[in-house]
């Protein structure tokens, strides 16, 4: 199946692209008989076409037409004498016939014979004009087409021919290769064409698919305990834990490790499975599922070894994305292409009809900034919504979709860049009755989510008139094996059913990698949708943007985190800004929801005053956040919030690089325990703390020193803020570890990632940390000082919490 | 359906010539890469050939003739005109149709020498 992805997304320029400029239309290209490079008859930004411009500075002569342009495959030579230098070469007419031929001008047209005959001496005419090759010839590429094209200038024309002296083979990207040590290029706001974009983009896809891989094939672990178990579908589950590696490093659902036997007792054995469960509150263990139940060695337990396997897939999409919209112009249209280039483009408005009413069937009505959120997508080819926490993006997102439906017909493709913003949106569009098909990788198949009833893969088993096809799934999921020519048979009758699916579809769901499924790339699409687009890097992003796109909405808020680039120097360079970002920096505004419906407005004061410009306002009041029957000891009673001064030590947790404050971790339980005696459920609460030690730790403690029964803690949710972006709690606790004196407050002191940790909230927040190492940094400084103001900033046991006195530091410049 | 009402002409129409050293010398090279090439031809005694490059009567009748006739025919584009390129293979005679712009030189050309002849 991995062959299929290979031999779909071959797209490359064919061989008779311009060796300078990428265009590829037969009319309009011609090749050199002497290097057998082809190039195209259209001038870009030089004088001459680029063609002649070959011609001359690498002082070839001759040139053969393409066999599909206007005149077939022909050289070009003189009828008469064969000559075939095109800078001596022309063209008679016949007199008063439409015939031509080719001559020389020398001696051939200057023969004194023709002037017997039917040829008008004196018509004769070069075939180059102008500096280019003669139309009738050669076609000249449209504006357009040299628009969208590589725009090469003469001084990279001049150093490309230079370089086909020492090496015929070398290409246009080998210009700007960067050497071995050298830092990447770094991103840009502008690009020329898509070619530049390409080799900017490239390159740091490729570094951080390399870091990605070191990282993952450097995780062996060995002496592993195996726990053997059959899951439902009759598959070997295996569990086994692995030593914390923290870092960088998290396991995923799908993933793939490999696990080994190297012991004695049953001989050497290795097996591949997708990973089904992660480390979290009810256990550290992880389960994979084996893709092959043949001889495993289900009797020892013991002498295991577990390899993580790199899997090049999304970053593979990646890269076919960018050369895909480098030379394919129905990648994307012409609009599109120029206005993601940051070219002076115009804005410009589609004459659409639009509804009456823009709500869409079963989904709430919408307050005014969403409507004209919906009106704005609709009648624009591009545009940004910014949804700031908790204003109702996804509804809007999905009102917008059902628009662009009604509107336009199907498919429209909505993406995200993670399975659970993608999941979000799914189960609301098909709300609305829309067909929708939610596309998963193969790999998490398996994996069961709200809305796996709506998967491609669940959606066949049900289809109707299918019954063939079921027998055979049937056989395949009693028996877990068909035979080779029932599978051939099934495979073809699952594709077949897939394609039909897909293309009744009036909506498509899946994630940004995702849309570089093989089973995509036949559809093109017309409009696109991607929400939470802030937290993809930019190739990410135009994996799915270059199935055709003309409308493209991209929804997010710039305020919120952006992708994780683990490669430093892939970071550096750019890869961590978002293509939202860049468009907006670009100067398109983007149209906020400006109403909040979860914070208590409260708690949305602060993130609104500082990281909306005040505009965010409340559609909820302070009754309708109020924690009934709940008795807890707030220190001012109509403010659900605090931050409570905790000056423990942290220390580095087991695994060596992670932090871990006990003091606080004590606290964060002593909370917790006083909300579930209280009544709140508990998981209505959500602990965020930035790192795993903590993380790890937390669970320990709460489970086995918590005065509660363990169970109750199990269901609270602890995880990094990041695990929380795009989701809510009702009541937050977050406990920042950092407080060593010396050191900075690492990655606390983003303000995107302070702002969603802050946002998560509906009821109440509270906020456990040292504030004399917090209020060093410029951004927390603030933030305690609000605390303070508001007379929430407290100290002491939870039965007795009393304002702290407590004087902050100046705030400085720190390196993170 | 939504269409774009004027994406078109939002966008810039045309690359635009970059003025630069780089181009101004592949200008005069040019300049220099003709006049030598044609310089070499006069200087080398090339024969010239004694091929036959009359228009074969069959060609002449398969071949639209007129300019008025051309111009007539429904089938043609609009703004086109059709042509014959002779070719030759060895000794065989090939022809290529292909089609020129009204408003070439060649189509322009054709319509002149009739007008030059019917005035005759
Ligand atoms: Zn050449
Ligand atoms: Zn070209
Ligand atoms: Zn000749």
């Amino acid at each position: 199946e991995e062959e299929d992805e290979e031999f779909y997304n071959s797209k490359e320029l064919p061989d008779y692209a311009c060796k300078y400029c990428g265009i590829h239309e037969p009319n309009c290209v011609v090749m050199c008989n002497c290097c057998k490079k082809w190039f195209c008859n259209g001038r870009g930004n030089t004088s001459g076409s680029h063609i002649i411009n070959h011609l001359v500075r690498a002082k070839h002569k001759e040139v053969t037409l393409h066999r599909d342009g206007p005149l077939g495959e022909t050289i070009l030579e003189c009828y008469s004498c064969g000559v075939r230098n095109v800078f001596v070469l022309g063209f008679i007419p016949a007199k008063a016939d439409s015939v031509v031929v080719l001559l020389c001008r020398q001696p051939c047209a200057a023969q004194n014979s023709l002037k017997d005959m039917n040829w008008d001496q004196e018509q004769w005419k070069p075939l180059i004009a102008d500096r280019c090759f003669l139309t009738w010839l050669v076609k000249i590429p449209s504006e357009q087409e040299q628009l969208r094209a590589r725009q090469i200038s003469a001084q990279q024309i001049n150093k490309l021919e230079e370089l086909w002296k020492d090496n015929v083979d070398a290409t246009f990207q080998d210009l700007e290769k960067p050497g071995v040590d050298e830092e990447p290029q770094q991103v840009l706001l502008r690009y020329e064409d898509g070619y530049q974009y390409q080799n900017i983009f490239g390159p740091l896809v490729k570094l951080e698919a390399d870091y990605d891989k070191r990282l993952k094939e450097s995780q062996t672990q060995e002496n592993i305990e195996v726990r053997w178990d059959v899951g439902l579908n009759k598959k070997t589950i295996a569990y086994f834990t692995l030593a914390k590696t923290d870092g960088d490093m998290k396991l995923m659902h799908g993933d793939e490790l490999r696990l080994r036997y190297v012991g004695e007792m049953h001989k050497p054995w290795a097996g591949v499975g997708h990973v089904i469960k992660v480390p979290d509150n009810y256990g550290e263990d992880i389960g994979i599922e084996l893709k092959n139940n043949n001889g495993v060695p289900t009797d020892c337990n013991s002498n295991f070894v577990v390899d993580f396997i790199w899997k090049s897939t999304s970053f593979d999409r990646m890269q076919l994305a960018l050369r895909k919209f480098a030379v394919d112009d129905t990648s994307v249209s012409a609009y599109i292409y120029h206005r993601l280039l940051g070219h002076d483009v115009e804005d410009v408005l589609f004459r659409c009809h639009l509804p009456k009413h823009f709500s869409a069937p079963n989904l709430p009505d919408l307050n005014r900034s969403q409507v004209y959120a919906v009106k704005h997508a609709l009648q624009r080819p591009l545009s940004l919504i910014q949804g700031p926490p908790g204003t109702g993006k996804t509804v809007t997102s999905a009102t917008i979709v059902y628009q662009l439906v009604k509107q336009n017909g199907g498919p429209v493709l909505v993406c995200a860049p993670s399975n659970t913003a993608v999941d979000q949106l799914t189960e609301k569009i098909h709300k609305t009755n829309l067909k929708v098909v939610r596309l998963c990788a193969k790999s998490r198949e398996a994996i069961d989510s709200p809305v796996s009833f709506l998967a491609l893969h669940n959606q066949i088993r049900k289809m109707e008139g299918n019954t063939e096809q079921q027998k055979l799934q049937q056989l395949k999921d009693e028996t877990g094996e068909l035979s080779s020519v029932d599978e051939k048979r099934y495979r073809m009758l699952k594709k077949l059913a897939e394609k039909e699916l897909l293309e009744a579809a009036d909506v498509i769901c899946c994630t940004c990698v995702g849309a570089g499924d093989p089973r995509l790339t036949r559809l093109k699409f017309h409009s696109i949708l991607i929400d939470e687009s802030m937290q993809a890097t930019e190739p990410e992003c135009m994996v799915p943007v270059v199935l055709g796109v003309k409308q493209l909405i991209l929804v997010g808020d710039h305020c919120q985190l952006g992708p994780v680039v683990m490669c430093k120097k892939a970071a550096r360079a750019g890869l961590s800004q978002s293509l939202f970002e860049r468009l907006v920096v670009l100067g398109i505004r983007p149209f906020r929801l400006e109403v909040q419906y979860r914070m208590h407005p409260e708690l949305s004061r602060f993130p609104s005053n500082f990281f909306y410009e005040g505009s965010l306002q409340n559609g909820v009041c302070a009754d309708e956040r109020k924690l009934n029957k709940i008795d807890f000891p707030w220190p001012i009673t109509e403010r659900p919030m605090f931050f409570h001064v905790t000056q423990g030590q942290e220390e580095i947790a087991g695994s060596g690089t992670s932090y871990l404050n006990r003091t606080e971790a004590s606290n964060v339980e002593k909370i917790a325990t006083r909300f579930l005696k209280t009544g709140v459920k508990p998981e209505q609460i959500g602990v965020i703390t930035p790192y795993e030690g903590q993380r790890a730790y937390l669970v320990q403690y709460m489970q086995y020193q918590g005065s509660l029964h363990s169970k109750l803690y199990q269901e609270i949710e602890i995880a990094s803020v990041d695990a929380f972006q795009g989701r809510e709690k009702d009541i937050i606790i977050m406990s920042c570890v950092r407080s060593n004196e010396h050191q900075g407050i690492g990655f606390l002191n983003d303000p995107r990632r302070l702002n969603v940790a802050l946002t998560r909230a509906k009821y109440g927040i509270i906020i456990v940390g040292n504030p004399k190492v917090l209020s060093k940094q410029p951004l927390w400084n603030h933030l305690l000082s609000f605390y303070k103001e508001q007379k929430v900033l407290v100290e002491g046991p939870l039965t007795n919490l009393k304002e702290s006195l407590i004087q902050f530091a100046k705030p400085k410049k720190l390196l993170n | 359906e939504a269409e774009p009402v004027s994406e078109s002409f939002a966008i810039p129409s045309a690359p635009k010539r970059v003025d630069c050293p780089e181009d101004d010398e592949f200008l005069s090279a040019l300049d220099k890469m003709v006049s030598e090439n044609i310089q070499e031809r006069m200087r080398e005694p090339v024969k010239a050939g004694n091929i036959d490059i009359s228009v074969p009567v069959v060609l002449k009748s398969n071949v639209k003739k007129s300019y008025e006739q051309l111009q007539d025919t429904e089938e043609n584009d609009n703004n086109k005109i059709g042509f014959v390129l002779m070719v030759r293979k060895g000794n065989k005679q090939q022809y290529k149709a292909f089609e020129a712009d009204k408003d070439s030189e060649l189509a322009q050309n054709l319509r002149d020498q009739e007008l030059a002849q019917k005035e005759e």
